[in-house]
């Protein structure tokens, strides 16, 4: 096997190896961690840019060892793949930054950056997954890798919000395994291939088909926090800031978006889907979540709280792109996924930096938080009002995007399809906008800490340093969005072969 | 031939002479020992890889009337997870003394390991009943090496075994005065589908079901195996039960008639959906750590005889292959567990499943030897639980009207999901952390993980091992 081969290996080891050894160092060897982390870091986003070049040129990278009969663990980089690990590798690389600076000083933290480090590999591996079964193992892998995460804080409150965690992602993950399965025995394991290898399984097999993408989705639902199935989306947020940022508002509910893409596309295919008349309840379901989880962010007294209710609304976004199954609103549920991702990641620094540096958990304790935090807040602004849709920021470009593939699909109920959107920005301004209200012009508040005080920046400049690089580019992907490597143009790369157009 | 009967005379004769001559360190030799017969099976299973079944008439006496070893792929595949599965718990005891119990253990364990060779080899119905007699008593003395506690549990599982016995035996006499030979393959073309065939079958399985402790005359087994001393937990949980299975696969697969065998295999099949919602459910609210892993299992043999009572029911010849990939998955991750469940007793002092606060630091290596043969009990992929748990569904998802089985495997893989991660969430409690009375010891966390991560390992070799397995079935 050439070196191409072993690039994908590469790229899910290069985060793997350094965390299993993380494990078994002492507590104070925080140099060798960092040194560690930094160097599994590096060698990830070298690893990924070159590979990023190499699929733009049409390279194609395949890695491939026996698991079951018929059916390969396969790690394979096509455009896709590539648009998710590009972004979890980044944003691991800015996450690490942020948790070195974090955790400072407190206890358990090899454990702490072992188990980060497997979450992303389970992500990255996930993304990188050629086929449905080296998919689930990942997916099942990433349940595992983040419980710790969770839990991390070892009170009460963490165990219980563990708890409900583990009932529902190791559920989700059977259903999963029972529809892996089930497709497995209908058709064997191909590799994902564009438009599906599903179409000529459609006549004889329609009822089986089609449990198979309910148990799937039902399954993909849960890391996706797709309604009912969201329920321990708010409840992890008692796992510390990197943790949420991170893992809550990009791995692992991405990973349920992403599993959804890859059936949708890659198993289904958009014909055979049709066929079985099966997206409609998909594309409501989705739409359904957008409008809950706005309407519950506005009801939330707590910071990471609201946050963690806009991630459910904002990932469906993702879900609701895909299962309009037209080309330019899939451009917008892929764009989506980067987009969101990153202003999403940094509201959550940003939380976690007032949490850290002054005390603030609840949304009133915001106050005037802006004078004494301008460039956390700033960040925080940025990210919000990308979240709302304000151009040129990100967000607007997905929600556009969106918003033309509607259009474009062009039947009646899309006119519905558009209410949403709009309904949910208008709700996002309504949650969003008191906030950066309070943060800029209320009187400031009483706040029970202030770290920092005295320093050259506002707070620890490593938890300063990756908002404001996040929410650079969040504003950077949006104004260079006609350009071909900008998310948007990689994900009309990724439309264009999919659709085969 | 020559290396299994190696395999087999190596610990048997092991067993004499520790007893006779009382060495000073026993726990060495037997490590020695089953390291020896740990090589003439995997020498038995490349002899039997390259030239087929091979059969020993002993004394050379015609068929029918000699004892006949046969030594198949399955039996040589089992060989050598008897012997491996014995040299790791070897080592786990040499190094941990309390595990053992007393000095006895290891003739005792010797003469295990022998009883089962013999076992797995044996070819007719009476030499097996001698062999699961032998293997019987051995595993009752073990089990009241505990002490004077163990003596409750020890007793009522001698009584119930000696009724197990009983009817087994009633059995294979009903077959003898039918038929006239007790030979496994010449029943095999002689058995006929009247009523005395189906009563001696009826007895033997009862028998045997409640020798293996399968659901519902599961209920002597938690007791013995959480009384039991770490070591021997774990050899009769991943071992002992094994055979008797192996019995009830033997007589079913190749000497009941097929029809018969369609309509028991449905309620084999129903049992073991039963014991795994059964077992599971009283894991899950078990108060000690030992009797949550006795209680698991129950529940896990519930895979077996689904697997056993669907190939009987469907008559599905590759789900033989799903069979014995659960109990060699179940072997190896029980023994992982049970010597955890050991290391985190001995060093948090606690016997509760409450009292695992904190193990996560206090004793991280032993706890994640629990979780990670947890994953494969719960069929994580790609242990060698879900290796056999995919074989057992594929089939299984052919036909719609199948589906409700799976629907069984689905309910019983959140059961054990469930009662694994209820030991694990404990662990990471760090409010209330329960803090260890003795220094733990790395060496024999490290041994506890050892089958863990083999069991981990299996579904690299998923391969060669369905290879191995391929060719059961009649």
């Amino acid at each position: 096997m050439s070196w191409h081969g072993l690039l994908p290996l590469g790229i899910v080891l290069s985060s793997l190896l350094p965390g299993l050894v993380i494990f078994g160092l002492r507590e104070d060897q925080q140099r060798l961690r960092v040194t560690l982390n930094v160097l599994g870091v590096t060698l990830k986003l070298l690893l990924v840019g070159s590979m990023l070049y190499g699929v733009s040129q049409g390279n194609e990278y395949r890695f491939s060892v026996p698991l079951l009969p018929g059916a390969p663990l396969v790690l394979q980089a096509d455009a896709l793949a590539l648009l998710f690990v590009a972004l979890s590798s980044l944003l691991w690389a800015l996450t690490t930054i942020y948790a070195i600076g974090y955790l400072e000083e407190s206890p358990l933290r090899s454990r702490f950056f072992g188990y980060f480090s497997l979450c992303v590999s389970a992500t990255v591996g996930l993304a990188l997954a050629g086929n449905l079964v080296s998919f689930l193992l990942f997916y099942e892998l990433l349940t595992l890798a983040t419980f710790p995460l969770v839990v991390h804080r070892g009170t009460p409150e963490s165990l219980r919000a563990g708890r409900v965690y583990l009932a529902y992602t190791v559920g989700g993950g059977t259903l999963v395994l029972m529809g892996v399965a089930l497709l497995h025995s209908l058709a064997g394991t191909p590799d994902f291939q564009a438009a599906g290898y599903l179409l000529e399984q459609v006549a004889e097999h329609d009822v089986a088909l089609q449990v198979a993408f309910v148990l799937l989705i039902l399954g993909l639902g849960v890391k996706a926090a797709l309604i009912p199935l969201h329920g321990w989306l708010p409840q992890a947020m008692v796992a510390p800031a990197p943790v949420s940022a991170l893992l809550h508002a990009v791995a692992v509910v991405k990973a349920g978006a992403f599993g959804i893409v890859r059936v949708v596309y890659d198993v289904f295919g958009a014909e055979a889907l049709m066929q079985l008349d099966l997206t409609k309840p998909l594309l409501w379901l989705a739409a359904g979540t957008i409008l809950y989880g706005s309407l519950r962010a506005l009801q939330q007294r707590e910071l990471k709280k609201r946050l963690a209710y806009s991630t459910i609304s904002q990932v469906s976004y993702v879900t609701l792109g895909v299962a309009l199954l037209g080309p330019i609103a899939a451009v917008g549920g892929l764009v989506h996924l980067v987009h969101q991702g990153l202003m999403k990641v940094t509201l959550f620094y940003c939380a976690g930096n007032f949490a850290e540096t002054l005390g603030i958990h609840r949304i009133r304790e915001m106050d005037g938080v802006g004078r004494r935090m301008p460039w956390t807040m700033t960040a925080f602004s940025i990210g919000a009002l990308g979240m709302i849709g304000i151009p040129p920021i990100a967000g607007f470009i997905s929600k556009w995007t969106l918003g033309l593939g509607a259009l474009e699909v062009g039947q009646d109920w899309v006119l519905l399809v558009l209410l949403v959107l709009l309904g949910s920005a208008l709700l996002n301004a309504a949650y969003f906008l008191p906030l950066l209200w309070r943060g800029w012009f209320a009187e400031p508040a009483d706040w029970h800490e202030n770290r920092w005080a005295e320093e050259r920046f506002e707070t620890h400049w490593m938890l300063l340093l990756p908002p404001v690089i996040t929410a650079l580019l969040s504003l950077l992907v949006g104004l260079l969005a006609a350009t071909a490597l900008s998310p948007l143009g990689w994900s009309q790369l990724i439309v264009e072969r999919e659709f085969a157009i | 031939m020559n290396a299994a009967l190696f395999s087999l005379l190596l610990p048997l004769a092991g067993a004499l002479l520790l007893i006779l001559l009382r060495p000073a360190r026993s726990g060495r030799w037997v490590i020695a020992l089953s390291l020896g017969a740990l090589v003439a099976a995997i020498m038995a299973l490349q002899v039997v890889l390259d030239h087929g079944e091979r059969n020993l008439l002993v004394g050379g006496w015609e068929a029918g009337l000699a004892i006949r070893f046969r030594l198949t792929p399955l039996a040589a595949l089992l060989l050598v997870f008897t012997a491996g599965l014995h040299l790791l718990v070897a080592l786990y005891a040499a190094r941990i003394a309390h595990a053992a119990g007393k000095e006895d253990y290891w003739p005792l364990s010797c003469l295990l390991h022998a009883a089962l060779a013999a076992l797995w080899l044996s070819a007719d119905l009476f030499n097996l009943y001698v062999t699961l007699e032998l293997l019987s008593l051995v595993a009752v003395a073990l089990v009241s090496l505990a002490g004077r506690k163990a003596w409750k549990p020890a007793l009522n599982y001698l009584l119930l075994s000696l009724a197990g016995s009983l009817a087994y035996l009633l059995g294979v006499a009903l077959i003898y005065g039918r038929y006239g030979v007790l030979d496994l393959a010449l029943l095999a073309q002689l058995t006929e589908a009247d009523g005395v065939t189906h009563l001696a079958l009826l007895l033997m399985t009862l028998g045997l079901m409640l020798k293996a402790a399968l659901w519902p005359l599961h209920l002597w087994l938690p007791p013995a195996h959480a009384a039991a001393p770490t070591a021997v937990s774990a050899l009769l949980s991943a071992l002992v039960v094994k055979g008797p299975l192996y019995i009830l696969w033997l007589i079913w697969s190749e000497i009941a008639p097929v029809e018969f065998g369609r309509d028991a295999g449905l309620l084999f099949g129903t049992a073991g959906v039963l014991a795994l919602l059964a077992g599971g459910w009283s894991a899950l609210r078990a108060p000690r750590l030992k009797t949550l892993v006795a209680y698991s299992t129950v529940a896990q043999l519930g895979y077996a005889l689904l697997a056993l009572g669907l190939l009987l029911h469907l008559e599905e010849p590759r789900l033989h292959a799903a069979l014995w990939l659960f109990v060699l998955a179940h072997g190896l991750a029980k023994v992982s567990m049970f010597l955890a469940a050991g290391e985190l007793q001995s060093s948090l002092g606690s016997k509760r499943v409450t009292g695992m606060r904190g193990a996560s630091q206090n004793v991280p290596i032993a706890l994640a030897a629990f979780a990670v043969a947890g994953g494969s009990l719960v069929g994580l992929p790609p242990s060698g639980g879900f290796l056999a748990k995919w074989l057992l569904l594929q089939p299984l998802f052919e036909q719609p009207q199948h589906w409700p089985w799976a629907v069984g495997v689905l309910l019983g893989t959140l059961m054990s999901a469930a009662y694994v991660f209820r030991v694990v969430a404990h662990g990471f409690d760090r409010a209330r952390p329960n803090p260890p009375s003795i220094r733990p010891d790395r060496l024999a966390q490290w041994l506890a993980l050892l089958p863990a991560l083999l069991v981990w390992g299996l579904a690299l070799i998923s391969e060669p091992l369905l290879l191995w397995l391929g060719g059961l079935g009649r």
